[in-house]
């Protein structure tokens, strides 16, 4: 059954450039073609600025058996782009008839530390593969994504073992039609680093990127205070 | 009393839209509306400029900037909203969004969690309305839970959230917007 199965992946990083987002889903894409399944890729923000991107992104859900969405946390939620795309897949699917079983899998990653951040950005996606008829095969979340910075996964070292683990799992239960399994969530979510180091970390990251933009100003000053 | 209304609500809420108006025009509150759906505001890109490169502003210069400006002086935020798979449209999302240069980049644990620190000294409450056809527990939580997360990360003093129903006679749309004005304050 493995080799009928069509996925499609929706990357939904709003960034211009290379994403953490993007490093996941392409992860996960590679490990299903290795198997023989066929899939495709889509960058949402550059999809619905057009109306062709926006046509295609919709025949291409309508095509699929699994779609699989990846994207980071913004304001405890889903980007404006992702939400923009989901509510025009729910509007083109209002009454058509369900006539095969379609899936739907979501992968968060936010820079926060903790992977439960993004448990109401997934309750979200949940929530839209309930009214739109897809069946949920699963939310993942991975916590520190800063520490990835849009690396491809085979590249990203000891950071991302855990990371690449949950997402073999993932891949297999794809492939074989299967919700992904509670071992590859946990895994996800699990720290590869203490949260203290992550922060101290990301903190001076901050600093070393705004001597690189050539930033003169204090990082916590107040413009508008 | 100031207050930044980000009105995510489309035509067809425009019945609770007034009912809205009018309670807030019965309190002499001072405020600033933004109705998104005729309002151009870019979506952010997640590129750090506004705690990189020009701290505290966002690099796209458009109506994100006023909506930023003008909320972090309020005394309260008002988010309104069809209530869109549990969360925001991304009517309003594309305003939400760009809230982000009011927080500085560093980390700070807050009630056990990272979040990023404020930058400014005070921050306005959140209140949020949600429109549904019909009474929805599912989606009702995930709503409550989204603001409940954003108050921490946008370090509101005091937040809110509730829901008009499109099965609600006008009374009744008016006695729950008058109940959350009043816990608005």
């Amino acid at each position: 059954m493995g080799t009928t199965r069509k996925m499609l992946l929706l990357v939904g990083s709003p960034k211009r450039g290379k994403s953490t987002s993007e490093s996941i889903g392409t992860y996960l894409l590679e490990k299903v073609k290795e198997k023989g399944m066929e899939a495709d890729r889509i960058l949402i923000s550059q999809s619905i600025s057009s109306r062709d991107g926006m046509e295609k992104l919709l025949r291409g859900v309508e095509g699929a058996d699994i779609i699989v969405l990846t994207f980071p946390l913004y304001i405890d939620s889903l980007p404006t782009p992702v939400i923009r795309a989901l509510e025009a897949i729910a509007e083109d699917r209002k009454g058509r008839p369900d006539v095969r079983r379609q899936e739907f899998l979501a992968i968060a990653n936010s820079g926060f530390p903790e992977a439960r951040q993004s448990e109401t950005a997934l309750a979200i996606s949940r929530r839209f593969a309930k009214e739109t008829g897809f069946a949920w095969a699963g939310g993942l979340a991975f916590g520190g994504g800063e520490a990835i910075g849009g690396q491809p996964l085979e590249k990203a070292g000891g950071r991302a073992r855990h990371l690449r683990r949950a997402l073999d799992l993932s891949a297999a239960a794809i492939i074989e039609g299967r919700s992904v399994p509670e071992t590859a969530t946990a895994l996800m979510a699990r720290p590869f680093i203490p949260r203290w180091l992550y922060t101290f970390m990301g903190d001076m990251g901050w600093r070393r990127k705004a001597k690189r933009e050539g930033c003169r100003s204090r990082l916590d000053r107040r413009p508008y205070g | 009393m100031r207050v930044t209304v980000l009105d995510g609500w489309g035509a067809d809420n425009a019945p609770m839209k007034v009912l809205l108006e009018e309670e807030m025009k019965e309190r002499a509150w001072q405020v600033d509306s933004f109705v998104l759906r005729n309002t151009k505001v870019g979506g952010c890109m997640g590129c750090f400029g506004c705690w990189v490169k020009t701290p505290g502003i966002c690099v796209i210069n458009d109506a994100g900037r006023d909506i930023a400006r003008l909320v972090i002086r309020s005394d309260l935020l008002l988010l309104v909203t069809p209530v869109t798979f549990g969360g925001y449209s991304s009517e309003l999302k594309k305003a939400v969004d760009r809230l982000i240069p009011l927080n500085s980049p560093f980390f700070k644990k807050i009630s056990g969690e990272i979040h990023h620190k404020p930058r400014y000294g005070r921050y306005p409450s959140l209140l949020a309305i949600g429109s549904l056809p019909d009474r929805d527990e599912e989606n009702e939580q995930i709503f409550r839970t989204l603001v409940k997360q954003n108050a921490i990360n946008f370090h509101s003093p005091a937040f809110a959230a509730g829901f008009l129903y499109g099965t609600q006679t006008p009374q009744e749309m008016r006695e729950t917007i008058h109940t959350l004005l009043s816990e608005g304050r």
